[in-house]
């Protein structure tokens, strides 16, 4: 993993994982704050039925109103009993605290149930049950929530990790066809840059020989330069480049493509049959035209093997190049336009012909079909209109 | 100096026991006599008293008022206890003679004293 994915991969964890955590930590502190109303209400309730038993002990004591009055105690819960002025009566431990609240604690540690008496059963207006806050089913709600926002964390780690990886997946998928781009293009300048300085060199050492080999390389070079310098300009300025859309004869112009690239041809010993039907007219921009033609004439011989057959076929309907290459593989032929896509590396290029074909096929409205079959050829069909 | 203050002490003591004999035996002449005469429950108007004031203040501020003009109405004590009881007539006493009453009642039937935990 190169630095600049490590570093956008550490921020969207630390982003993920962040928002993430805090909207958990909320949502647990909401789970938590409802579930300990829950237990400290179960703990309430068992304390307003204790008070509930009081009441009825002091209406019994009440009634009897004997010499003596035995205060009723219970197990595990202190109870008071104060006169109207809040005035302690009598009771069980320390006498509580007297809020005018009707559930209460004290330190988190004592929870209290104020009830009133009426009648005033012994003189008593109000009665305070209070016990030991029972901390256990807290403690063991606070385990469970910790235990799960750690597992929730680790899962959610690792569920981030996964998808940082996912999301830098088409970033680095861009870096490498970058990397590969440089080194298409690094090489695709050095193949003809070497030879058209061995071809002058040669002619320089040899002047009295031959000179119509090193010249035809240094043409085939030179044109192979121009034609990426073409490429390369159309595709950094497509967006901005003015059209100047106009009448042209496509089949005087393919007709003067073809003698362009004959020494091309020639040089790999193709057979060439061309068909062209007369003035096969279209409304397009010249540029554009160009670049659409000679791709498919230079994907054709490019691809090609030697001695093999280029056949260009234009008809008012449609212009096809056929080539008895390599062919391209069928899983291949839906992304075979996308750009930087190269089915085959056997020979030099960027990936980047058929996506301009396909380019100018979108913007005039054409069609486009490839037909392929490995190591048979393959034809690409233009249809002028869809 | 120690036999002086056993002295003084038992000086104290027996003239808050002669106070509090004084004031009980004024209780039993102004009050009681008649009570045990006529079998007036006094628990029970005491209990009746304290179960609707709570407070000593309250119960003797409501006592007094019908102990000045003792009326049915005045008092909280059911209609048919004064069908077997006969209604009091005012008591000639000044208003600190009756509050000392009152309180020398109150004090004795008072729930505090009465209250103990289980053994």
């Amino acid at each position: 993993m190169s630095k600049s994915e490590k570093k956008s991969l550490i921020r969207f964890l630390l982003i993920y994982l962040g928002s993430t955590f805090l909207l958990f930590s909320i949502a647990s502190w909401i789970f938590y704050t409802s579930q300990k109303h829950h237990l400290l209400d179960q703990q309430r309730d068992a304390l307003k039925f204790e008070a509930a038993k009081f009441v009825t002990q002091l209406r019994t004591l009440h009634k009897t109103y004997a010499s003596t009055l035995v205060y009723p105690v219970h197990s595990f819960v202190e109870s008071a009993i104060y006169d109207l002025d809040k005035q302690y009566i009598f009771g069980t431990g320390t006498p509580a605290p007297l809020l005018d609240k009707k559930v209460y604690m004290a330190n988190e540690k004592r929870l209290y149930y104020l009830t009133p008496v009426d009648p005033h059963y012994l003189g008593a207006a109000f009665l305070v049950v209070h016990k030991e806050l029972d901390q256990e089913p807290i403690w063991e709600l606070q385990k469970s929530i910790a235990w799960f926002l750690f597992a929730a964390g680790v899962f959610f780690t690792l569920l981030g990790v996964f998808l940082g990886r996912l999301f830098i997946a088409p970033m680095r998928e861009s870096m490498e066809r970058m990397n590969s781009f440089i080194q298409d293009t690094t090489h695709e300048l050095n193949t003809p840059i070497s030879t058209i300085l061995t071809n002058i060199e040669m002619l320089e050492t040899f002047g009295k020989c031959e000179k119509n080999d090193e010249l035809q390389r240094i043409e085939i070079a030179s044109k192979t330069l121009s034609r990426i310098y073409d490429d390369l300009t159309y595709l950094n300025l497509n967006h901005e480049y003015y059209r100047r859309i106009e009448s042209i004869n496509v089949s005087e112009f393919i007709k003067e493509r073809m003698l362009y690239f004959t020494v091309m041809a020639e040089h790999k010993r193709l057979k060439i049959e061309v068909t062209i039907d007369k003035n096969v007219t279209l409304e397009i921009d010249k540029n554009d035209l160009t670049r659409l033609v000679d791709n498919l004439i230079t994907n054709a011989i490019k691809y090609n093997k030697q001695d093999g057959l280029l056949k260009l076929t234009l008809t008012q309907e449609s212009l096809s190049v056929m080539d008895t290459g390599v062919g391209i593989r069928k899983k291949d032929l839906d992304t075979i336009v996308c750009r930087f896509k190269r089915a085959n590396k056997s020979e030099g290029g960027f990936g980047i012909g058929l996506d301009i074909v396909n380019q100018v096929v979108e913007s005039y409205g054409f069609a486009l079909d490839i037909h392929s079959k490995l190591d048979q050829g393959t034809e690409v069909v233009i249809k002028w209109k869809k | 100096m120690e036999k002086i203050i056993f002295f003084c002490t038992l000086l104290l003591v027996s003239l808050y026991a002669e106070e509090s004999l004084s004031a009980k035996q004024q209780l039993q002449n102004n009050c009681l006599n008649c009570h045990t005469e006529d079998q007036i429950p006094n628990d029970l108007i005491f209990r009746r008293y304290l179960m609707k004031y709570s407070t000593e203040e309250a119960m003797s501020k409501a006592i007094l008022k019908y102990l000045k003009d003792p009326q049915q109405k005045n008092s909280i004590m059911p209609h048919p206890f004064f069908s077997k009881f006969p209604m009091k007539e005012a008591l000639n006493l000044n208003d600190a003679t009756l509050k000392k009453n009152i309180h020398t009642f109150l004090e004795t039937f008072a729930v505090k004293k009465k209250l103990v935990l289980p053994q």
